[in-house]
């Protein structure tokens, strides 16, 4: 479904990601964990080119991502994100925010817009929200909202970058529970975070990134029971 | 006290009229200023190094020359030159102030829009949104938002700026009183006036804007 080849990044002279290779099954949930600093979050944004790889290519569902701006709005229209910095427009309502994007694109019209917009919230729990402006909202709302938006496009492959980061300790389950949710409904997903819990019990495979590459990776349980490698022992054992 | 009075109910009229030439230049030129200065803004920020370069260099030479100069220059000068160019005072005087109020308001919409948090525009993108349909549906609305208070300044500073259109001919507001001082001598009372009627224009216009910006900020 997705297949990164060779990705190299640099930001001026500092080569954040050193050649990076990754193939994403259908269905299949990665999570990408590491110290801050070891490309993850860069290497989830090549993937929806909101970063351009200097090298390498990245295949989605079979088709080579160009950094053509046309054939990117429709590339992305099948790869939802949800940020950190939840990244809600401020000054649309829940469901004006749910709506922008199909409306606009999708041609959809307002009416079936809303009906859509309205399961969506039901979905994350937050239907009652439908009419109120984000900064109404909680942290964990506000996240929960984002992955609203980025599912009314319909993708087929959905990126978080961090999701939980931002959020107050005890927000952090209710927007785990939807992305939970979300597994088990069969979407593909790669996410980035340091919930350790979650990616133990959703992820089908855990990838370890350090300095730029791919140290180790897969299923849950040899990553953190069994890890390999020097630097992701030394990682997983900071967290304890 | 009493004199001052039936002063004003003599020449109030006349002041009134003054102002409304006032008025209505300061109306034109903040719609055109803000049209143009919008698009002079937008080509600032824009990744067009032709489009941006040519922005730079138009607030370059207005904000760097004075408002009077200019207001000379498409009013005596060019015509002196062209002749066909030959504009109606009132013509002229919209054109320096819209012209000269752009510059300032393509600064006001740059900040404004690269104030925007660039989350904002990459959660569009990551949508699917064109970079236009992103500008225009999320980033424009909220830097429109950041506009208003500067854009109120800038506004207020538009009425008091035409009182330098009396220089080409004009009868606005400032002209009027002069004219009324040459047959009258009154300076104290007249310029009292004009002072106040400067005063009711520019309040009534900080009023406005922040009605507007009460109204477009519900969501803060």
């Amino acid at each position: 479904m997705i297949s990164c080849k060779n990705i190299v990044k640099k930001f001026n002279n500092l080569e954040v990601l050193k050649g990076i290779d990754l193939d994403v099954a259908p269905g299949e949930v990665v999570v990408i964990i590491g110290p801050s600093g070891s490309g993850k979050s860069t290497f989830l944004r090549c993937m929806n080119h909101l970063e351009t790889a200097d090298l390498g290519t990245i295949t989605i569902n079979g088709r080579i991502v160009e950094s053509k701006e046309s054939s990117l709005n429709k590339l992305r229209q099948e790869i939802g994100m949800v940020f950190q910095q939840f990244n809600l427009f401020p000054h649309m309502t829940v469901l004006e925010n749910i709506n922008e994007a199909p409306v606009l694109l999708k041609k959809m019209t307002k009416d079936q817009a809303k009906k859509k917009g309205l399961e969506l919230l039901k979905k994350v729990g937050l239907e009652e929200k439908a009419h109120e402006y984000p900064n109404r909202l909680s942290g964990g709302q506000k996240q929960r909202v984002a992955i609203a938006r980025a599912l009314a496009m319909e993708p087929k492959i959905m990126l978080f970058d961090e999701p939980t980061s931002a959020l107050d300790p005890e927000l952090v389950g209710e927007v785990l529970n939807v992305m939970k949710q979300l597994a088990k409904e069969g979407m593909t997903m790669v996410i980035v975070t340091h919930e350790m819990g979650f990616a133990k019990e959703v992820a089908d495979r855990v990838i370890f990134m350090d300095g730029g590459f791919i140290i180790e990776q897969g299923p849950p349980k040899t990553i953190f029971e069994a890890p390999q490698h020097e630097r992701t022992k030394e990682f997983l054992g900071h967290l304890k | 006290m009493s004199e001052f009075l039936s002063f004003t109910a003599t020449y109030l009229p006349y002041l009134l009229q003054g102002a409304l030439v006032t008025i209505e230049i300061a109306v034109i030129s903040v719609i055109f200023g803000s049209i143009i200065g919008i698009f002079v803004g937008l080509g600032r920020v824009s990744s067009n190094p032709l489009l941006s370069q040519l922005s730079r260099f138009y607030i370059w030479v207005i904000r760097g020359t004075p408002l009077l100069l200019q207001l000379f220059v498409i009013h005596f000068a060019i015509p002196s030159v062209f002749s066909s160019l030959t504009l109606p005072p009132f013509v002229s005087a919209c054109i320096a102030l819209s012209l000269n109020a752009a510059a300032y308001i393509a600064e006001i919409a740059r900040g404004a829009i690269q104030s925007i948090d660039k989350g904002q525009m990459e959660a569009a993108r990551s949508l699917g949104l064109s970079s236009s349909q992103a500008m225009r549906r999320v980033i424009i609305p909220q830097a429109f938002r950041r506009m208003l208070p500067p854009l109120g300044n800038e506004f207020i500073a538009l009425i008091k700026e035409s009182s330098l259109v009396s220089t080409i001919a004009l009868y606005d507001l400032l002209r009027t009183g002069q004219q009324i001082i040459s047959s009258t001598y009154l300076y104290m009372e007249v310029f009292l006036l004009v002072g106040l009627i400067y005063l009711f224009l520019t309040t009534i216009m900080s009023y406005i804007v922040g009605k507007i910006e009460k109204k477009v900020g519900a969501y803060e």
